[in-house]
């Protein structure tokens, strides 16, 4: 009887013993992961692999400017054939509905935003030393440029243009700052909006190596680039000219377009030396059915090799754009050499700097004609070269997510332009300065977030 | 009155294997006649029958006296019909003149009169002399049946003695209530001195259904859960492949949902969760299968268990939620003599009827084509870079445009696809009739202190497109009892199958512009593959490189064969089992189990096959200079590898004890568990392979090249991928039950999991989760007295289950993907979002249960009510895209739902005599309700979940209808009240519920099955109806939209509206260019295509022979040779378009198929 006891008590006393280590054991047991391929990120490479993504970080940029804008349009065939209404209404200028819910322009500029704020928070808990320091601050830096970027970009699409006069009560984006989901999302002012971008693109200078690993990444010629877009969309020529200079201080190639093939479907290199920046439009709805602006194709000399390497026939008197510095139909939206040269020459136009202006522009278009026929221009009156650089721009940066950004400021001065499209025998303009030159946010952000539409 | 004390009680005992059953009547205790005063000692009968059945004279017996017949059912076939006209004689008297002339003889034992053969011309008898004691404790059982090769010849005695004359060496099998019953030959009975000890059998009181829980075996009687017991022999009336096939048809409150899950989701009363795992947690005996269960070989089933209440599940913790399946397999059993099963089976498959879906013909298709030319619809395409493709109609439209053909030959070639069919060809030269074969073998026996049981099966299956599927399975269980107190099992399973891919489906081939046109031929008149232009343009490829590239022409009919698909499974499992009886009422149970399971894919594409040509072309980079070209990618064969595996490791120790009372017993389960499931793959693809001499070409995968249509750069594709995944799962549990005079069982169950899914933190908040019951039965108490319901036990039970989803996890963190080309370095992705509070979902539910049985033994069955409350059920928590979450929702604990039900279970035998007839019904009724849930999501079609608070989880709404505006053949709606057509407004409107009408739940609300079963003599007719009810769906209807973009039509085309006046007979819109996808919406989720989803079919009909091999040893060989036809067919719908509510979207009905199988056991 005793031994069977003593039996009866060892048995419990294992049975205590397995619960017991069971319990307490299983802390360590429990904590290996579930996934091997899942990581927390903690470490500098961590944050550096979430940034280069770039399938989403440089292959989402927002369309809705380019498919607003009058670089192109659409036959009355295509226009039936975009099958979504949401591209329709976009085509037609609406009030509202632009964008489908969900996944759209919107929410992926924000995911970028995001994925910089998911950088941004963890790089202050990995210590800063001397081994790691160059790396530590070019990764922040990324993340403060990508986040700069997509704000910019949604300024552009979302808001009315930078007027200093009202800019303290403009509507702007809502600015997030940290990767906390849980807070609410609430518009800044346009003023507000804009320094932030300014803000966080400038603290990326100061962290970035001059020239990126590759173009895919942010640098601070490419942070100085943007600068220069946003301080020209904003109309201070002076801070433009500044860091655009500074840009083509660092890196200056320009491609010379004679030797490439025109007959290849895409003759441009992908991340060609002209690229400080590579980033490109989601497509939205079929770029091949875009047929380029008739009145724009025909500026184009025939000596002009951008004729030949931009544009397809479509057999029936109109031309499509075949694409340029994404080897692919998709729009380029990153920063390019040819633009800084633009922006520089239109700088010093407008601060009446001629000579230098010139210089800027006739070297860009002597590599883009065929070697030999292009005279360079020499003495033009200040409204003249400024018009010339103007037009210049739209055929150099066309289907480049330019052409938006400089329809609003360019209003804004009194350039009176006015858009029209014809759907279904119906004319649809938009004049100088409508509203609708900020686009309705997406519905269903309004509705989730309570945040502000833009004034229609 | 005092006849209300009468007692009855029927108890059904196995005396001999092979399912002879005798029936032992236990009866009417005759308090009536006891009451009036007789002589108990010497009862007086008084009979008047004409032509009765004698078992109406037993009965009758019965009633007047204390003695108690016992008889074999098989025995009394042949009994002749009694006429009896006595006056109050004495017993003896009675059963000489009942007995008088019958085909059998009676041997009165005590107060049991027991009914024997007539005995036959001498045979050498023999004295059979002995005692039966239990097992544990070797003490005496009384009342303890005796029985040689079927017939009982004695019956034991208070001191468990018993004496019989027999024939020389039958064999012997002893059976009684509440043990397991016991066979043994004669020489091994004089071994042992003639004492038989019987195993009790959990006090199994008066069923035979043991029920079993993974944890521990149960009889029903002391159960307080809500189990479902399929026996060996229903589940032997149909055929299958895999273990589960078939058995929503059979068990009770089990059903697979096509329309939760396109392949069916098996569930147990309807769903518990809304966004969470669905699927029921699938028990092998012991523990989680965690292999695939198409390993696994049905004839292996001994029997199924289904968990259905909390009491029943809740054991099983944080995986129980979705109800609990329990496989029982066959094993050996100590002192069984040497049994062999042999059962071999084919069966054909009909071809499906393709002609079911509900097709545009090919003429009304190339009418729309016509006018989509004649619009410029797509014109604009021969621009494209990507030299997308055009239809056959299409290239002839183009051809007579540009004057290459005349009108006439234009018309003439047109005319031709308008009277095909592709169906016509997927016919012909896809589809043929399927084969399945199989063939098992198992063996089982055992001594004193061993038993083991051994078997095999090889199935071979063909489908009707000639996908092959083959399986070999061996299987071992060896049980030792070294002593008294130890007892150690080993069992060792080893599966192995390969699956061979076929001939491609109707609606598996498409090209980059959808869906291949209905009239498409694959093959010329002679039976040449014709070709189709699947990714480019026909004319643009043929001339494309000038020579230099491969033949890049797609022919549908014979590419398959270019290419071998495959996959091959491994699957070990190695289990291990001790038990120490540390002490009588103690024992210890250790429990081991491995499982390795490694699937082997390999895809093999023939260098011919369009697959390789394709990718070649498409790499290849001409030099029209010197008129060279460059293979990035070589010719050859492109070989795809993968290579998974998953290992699986279980360990239980568990405590089991009993107590019994003077007027209770005490059971107690406790234990630990831990297990670890980790799984890992691979896959990796070779370029230019040989597999005759195993070569490979190497390839440059890290540079881009242009693609040479399109200009796209892009990397060759490297097929490879990897991934690993650990899943730790660590629970204590307990589990007791307290059985008080038979009358009272009380019931209880804890488990506390925890997992390395979810961060500890969550862990450590985990409260466990548990479950209580309380059963009564009602026909034990003295009071009790319905003569007309001899058993009565009610059961209410209440408590908790889990469930939990494995892709969820609670921290943020990063998928690591390939290494980018440009950085040089890893990317990833954010795909978990740190969301602390995830937890378990936790399902409440509380059942109420009645077993009865009614009229004798006529009718028995069981009723349960159940109210089951789910919360913390995951749900998409909608969230500001502004976030930046990339996705539109997040899945936190935020949701509830709450389903009420009822299962009916009734078993009928109107007819019980040589012929006999059985009814068996299931009725399933289930109503679920969302409670909470964040987003919702209308116009599913019936296939998506709703999410409307109040309505079922899968809820059909529909916009409401106006019928066809009689000028223009638009479809209408209302808005505000108002007949509208703008559709845009209608469905902003129909974002809230008020702008939709809900038409019902899109699972059915009522469903089950009924089955009848006759047999008479050896021969056996089964046949199975399955029904639904109270459901809804969305019939498709023409969407112009679709039919544009990727040429799905639908042969309500035919049927639009054309010119006014055809809104009185048709409710079809008229076809417009452009088409208007709002409108298309609006139609094809409107009230006019809702549809009830009743339903009745028959689902199996079971002819069968059982019959016996005339052999003069002591065993009994028999064999069932059968015939089963399943999918026979739906009887009745309720909606008028033939349509099959089960199959609707594109699917197509399973086909019939036909058995014919013979099993034989030595």
């Amino acid at each position: 009887m005793t031994t069977m006891k003593k039996s009866i008590h060892i048995t419990w006393l294992t049975i205590l013993c397995f619960t017991i280590i069971a319990i307490t054991g299983c802390h360590k047991y429990l904590d290996a992961k579930s996934d091997k391929s899942l990581v927390t990120p903690s470490t500098l490479p961590d944050l550096q692999s979430i940034l280069d993504y770039y399938l989403k970080i440089n292959q989402m940029d927002p369309g809705a400017g380019l498919l607003s804008s009058d670089d192109y349009y659409l036959t009355q065939a295509d226009f039936d054939g975009i099958g979504s209404n949401y591209g329709q209404n976009t085509y037609k200028w609406n009030e509202k509905d632009l964008f489908s819910s969900g996944t759209n322009d919107w929410s992926r500029t924000y995911d970028n935003v995001y994925r910089a704020n998911v950088v941004l928070d963890n790089i202050s808990s990995i210590e800063r030393n001397t081994q790691n320091a160059s790396d530590w601050d070019n990764v922040q830096g990324q993340a403060l440029f990508l986040r700069a970027k997509a704000f910019f970009q949604a300024v552009v699409i979302w808001s009315k243009n930078y007027d200093s006069t009202t800019s303290q009560n403009d509507l702007g984006i809502p600015l997030r700052l940290n990767s906390d989901f849980n807070e609410v999302s609430r518009r800044a002012t346009v003023e507000d909006s804009y320094q932030r971008i300014l803000k966080d693109c400038k603290a990326a200078v100061s962290l970035l190596p001059e020239l990126p690993l590759h173009p895919l990444r942010g640098s601070r010629a490419a942070a100085y680039g943007l600068l220069a877009k946003v301080y020209l969309s904003m109309g201070e020529f002076d801070s433009c000219f500044r860091y655009a200079n500074a840009c083509l201080n660092i890196k200056s190639t320009i491609l010379d377009y004679n030797g490439i093939s025109t007959s290849a479907s895409y003759p441009m290199e992908k991340y060609n030396d002209e690229i400080i920046y590579a980033s490109q439009i989601s497509t939205a709805f079929s770029a091949t059915n875009k047929q380029v602006d008739s009145f724009l194709y025909s500026t184009y000399d025939d000596n002009d090799l951008r004729k030949t390497l931009f544009y397809r026939s479509k057999g029936n008197g109109s031309y499509s754009f075949k694409g340029n510095y994404t080897k692919s139909i998709s729009a380029f939206s990153g920063i390019a050499t040819d633009e800084i040269y633009l922006m520089r020459a239109e700088c010093n136009a407008r601060l009446d700097r001629r000579v230098k202006s010139l210089e800027d522009l006739n070297l860009l278009l002597s590599k883009r004609w065929k070697t030999g026929t292009f005279v360079p221009y020499t003495n033009l009156s200040k409204d003249s070269l400024l018009s010339l650089i103007l037009l210049e721009r739209r055929k150099e940066l066309v289907f480049r997510d330019s052409r938006w950004m400089d329809l609003k400021r360019l209003n804004q001065e009194g350039k009176n332009i006015v858009l029209k499209r014809i759907v279904d025998g119906i004319y649809y303009s938009l004049p100088p300065n409508d509203p609708r030159y900020a686009l309705a946010i997406p519905e269903d952000v309004i509705s989730l977030s309570g945040m502000q539409q833009n004034p229609r | 009155m005092s006849t209300e004390k009468l007692r009855l009680a029927v108890v059904r005992v196995f005396f001999y294997p092979y399912h002879a059953r005798t029936l032992l009547l236990l009866l009417f205790n005759a308090l009536r006649w006891q009451a009036s005063g007789q002589d108990t000692k010497d009862p007086l009968v008084t009979l008047h029958f004409k032509n009765a059945p004698i078992e109406k004279v037993f009965i009758e017996i019965q009633r007047q006296t204390p003695y108690r017949f016992m008889y074999n059912d098989r025995l009394l076939q042949d009994a002749g019909s009694v006429a009896l006209d006595l006056n109050r004689q004495t017993i003896g008297t009675v059963l000489k003149q009942l007995f008088h002339g019958q085909p059998f003889d009676y041997r009165l034992s005590a107060k049991t009169i027991v009914v024997t053969p007539k005995k036959k011309a001498v045979v050498s008898l023999k004295r059979l002399e002995g005692k039966v004691v239990a097992a544990n404790g070797d003490r005496p059982i009384e009342g303890a049946s005796v029985s040689v090769d079927g017939q009982v010849v004695a019956i034991t005695n208070e001191s468990g003695a018993f004496s019989s004359e027999i024939r020389e060496n039958g064999l012997v099998a002893f059976s009684s209530v509440g043990f397991v019953p016991f066979e043994a030959t004669m020489a091994l009975l004089s071994a042992s001195n003639g004492t038989v000890r019987l195993a009790e059998e959990n006090r199994l009181t008066d069923s035979i259904d043991v029920v079993s829980t993974g944890y521990q075996q149960l009889s029903k009687e002391r159960a307080t859960g809500s189990f479902d017991y399929i026996s060996r022999k229903l589940y032997n009336e149909q055929v299958r492949t895999n273990v589960l096939d078939g058995i929503q048809y059979i068990a009770n409150g089990v059903s697979l949902n096509t329309r939760i899950n396109a392949n069916g989701q098996l569930s147990v009363r309807g769903l518990s969760t809304i966004q969470g795992p669905k699927d029921p947690l699938i028990i092998v005996d012991n523990f989680p299968y965690n292999g695939d269960l198409s390993n696994l070989n049905p004839n292996d089933v001994e029997s199924i268990t289904v968990l259905k209440d909390a009491a029943a599940s809740s054991i099983w913790g944080a995986k129980a939620g979705n109800g609990v399946i329990v496989i029982t397999t066959k094993k050996g059993k100590y002192g069984q003599p040497f049994k062999m099963d042999i059962s071999v089976n084919t069966t054909i498959i009909e071809k499906p009827n393709l002609y079911y879906l509900p097709n545009m013909t090919s003429s009304d298709f190339i009418d729309v084509e016509e006018m989509l030319f004649s619009k410029g619809f797509r014109l604009g395409d021969t621009a494209n870079a990507n030299h997308s493709p055009f239809s056959p109609v299409y290239e002839i439209l183009f051809q007579r445009q540009n004057g290459r053909i005349t009108d006439a030959e234009a018309l003439a070639s047109i005319d031709r696809f308008r009277r095909h069919d592709v169906r016509d060809d997927f016919e012909k030269y896809f589809y043929k009739k399927g084969i399945n074969q199989q063939y098992a073998l198992s063996v089982s026996g055992g001594g004193e202190k061993h038993n083991y049981a051994l078997s095999g099966s090889y199935d071979r299956n063909m489908d009707n497109l000639d996908v092959r599927f083959k399986r070999a399975t061996l299987k071992t269980l060896n049980s030792f009892q070294p002593s008294k107190r130890l007892e150690i099992s080993i069992g060792l399973n080893y599966n192995h199958s390969e699956n061979k891919q076929g001939r491609p489906a109707y609606g598996s081939i498409s090209t980059t512009n959808g869906l291949i046109p209905p009239y498409a031929m694959l093959a010329d008149p002679n039976g040449n593959a014709l070709p189709l232009y699947r990714d480019y343009r026909q004319g643009y490829i043929d001339t494309l490189g000038g020579g230099l590239l491969e033949n890049w022409l797609y022919y549908p009919l014979t590419d398959y064969r270019h290419a071998q698909i495959g996959n091959k499974t491994d699957d070990i499992v190695a289990n291990a089992t001790i038990k120490y009886a540390v002490y009588n009422n103690l024992s210890v149970q250790a429990l081991y189990q491995y499982e390795l399971q490694s699937i082997e894919g390999k895809s093999l594409y023939g260098e011919n096959s369009y697959f390789v040509r394709n990718l070649v072309n498409s790499f290849s980079q001409i030099s029209y200079s010197n008129g060279s070209v460059t293979r990035i990618i070589p010719k050859g064969q492109i070989f795809d590898r993968s290579l998974s595996k998953m290992y699986a490791n279980q360990a239980r120790v568990q405590l089991n004890y009993n107590h019994v009372f003077p007027k209770g017993e005490l059971s107690v389960l406790s234990g630990g568990e831990i297990r670890q499931i980790h799984t890992t793959s691979n896959a990796y693809r070779i370029y230019g392979h040989d597999d005759e001499i195993l070569t490979s070409t190497n390839v440059d995968l890290a540079n881009e090249y242009p693609n040479i249509i399109s200009g796209n750069t892009s990397f060759v594709p490297s097929g490879i991928s990897n991934s690993d995944k650990l899943n730790r799962m660590v629970s204590v549990f307990a589990n007791g039950s307290y059985t008080y005079d038979k009358r009272f069982i009380l019931s209880v169950s804890a488990r506390r999991d925890a997992s390395n899914l979810f961060g500890v933190t969550t862990n450590n908040k985990w409260k466990p989760l548990w479950s209580s019951g309380l059963s009564w039965n009602v026909s034990e108490e003295h009071f009790y007295g319905i003569q007309w319901m001899p058993r009565l036990k009610l059961r209410a039970t209440y408590g908790y289950s889990g469930n939990m989803a494995p892709a969820l996890s609670a921290v943020t963190q990063l998928t690591y993907y390939d290494v980018s080309p440009y950085t040089k370095g890893n990317y990833s992705e954010i795909t978990m979002f740190q969301n602390p509070d995830l937890r378990w979902e936790k399902i409440g539910t509380l059942n109420l249960g009645l077993d009865f049985q009614l009229f004798g033994n006529i009718l028995n069955g069981s009723i349960d009510y159940y109210h089951k409350k789910a919360t913390d059920l995951y749900g998409p928590y909608l969230i500001d895209r502004t976030t930046g979450l990339a996705v539109t929702t997040i899945t936190k604990n935020v949701a509830s739902m709450a389903s009420n039900g009822m299962d009916l279970s009734v078993n009928v035998k109107p007819i019980n005599g040589s012929l006999k007839y059985t009814i068996s019904l299931n009725l399933n009724v289930n109503k679920d309700k969302v409670l909470e849930y964040y987003g919702v999501n209308y116009n599913t079609g019936g296939v998506g979940i709703v999410g409307e608070k109040g309505k079922p989880v899968y809820s059909l709404y529909a916009y409401k209808w106006a019928g066809l505006n009689p000028q223009t053949g638009n479809p209408q709606g209302y808005l505000n009240g108002e007949i509208v057509e703008d559709y845009n407004a209608i469905m902003d409107e129909g974002r809230e519920v008020s702008g939709l009408r809900y038409v019902g739940s899109a699972t059915p609300i009522v469903l089950g099955s009924m089955g009848h079963s006759f047999s008479y003599k050896g021969l056996g007719l089964e046949f199975r109806f399955s029904y639904e009810m109270g459901h809804y769906f969305l019939r498709n209807s023409i969407n112009y939209s679709n039919l544009f973009s990727n040429g799905t039509g639908h042969m309500d085309f035919s049927d639009r509206w054309v010119q006014p006046g055809d809104e009185k007979h048709t409710d079809v819109p008229s076809l417009v260019y452009p088409a208007n996808s709002s409108r298309d919406a609006f139609y094809n989720n409107s009230e006019i295509l809702a549809e009830k989803g009743d339903n009745l079919r028959l689902q199996y009909i079971n002819l069968s022979y059982n019959g016996y091999f005339p052999t003069a040893g002591t065993k009994r060989k028999s064999y069932r040779l059968y015939f089963v036809s399943n999918n026979i067919g739906i009887l009745w719908r309720a909606n008028r378009h033939h349509l099959d509510p089960d199959y609707r979207n594109g699917t197509i009905p399973p086909s019939r198929n036909y058995s014919l199988g013979l099993q034989i056991t030595l």
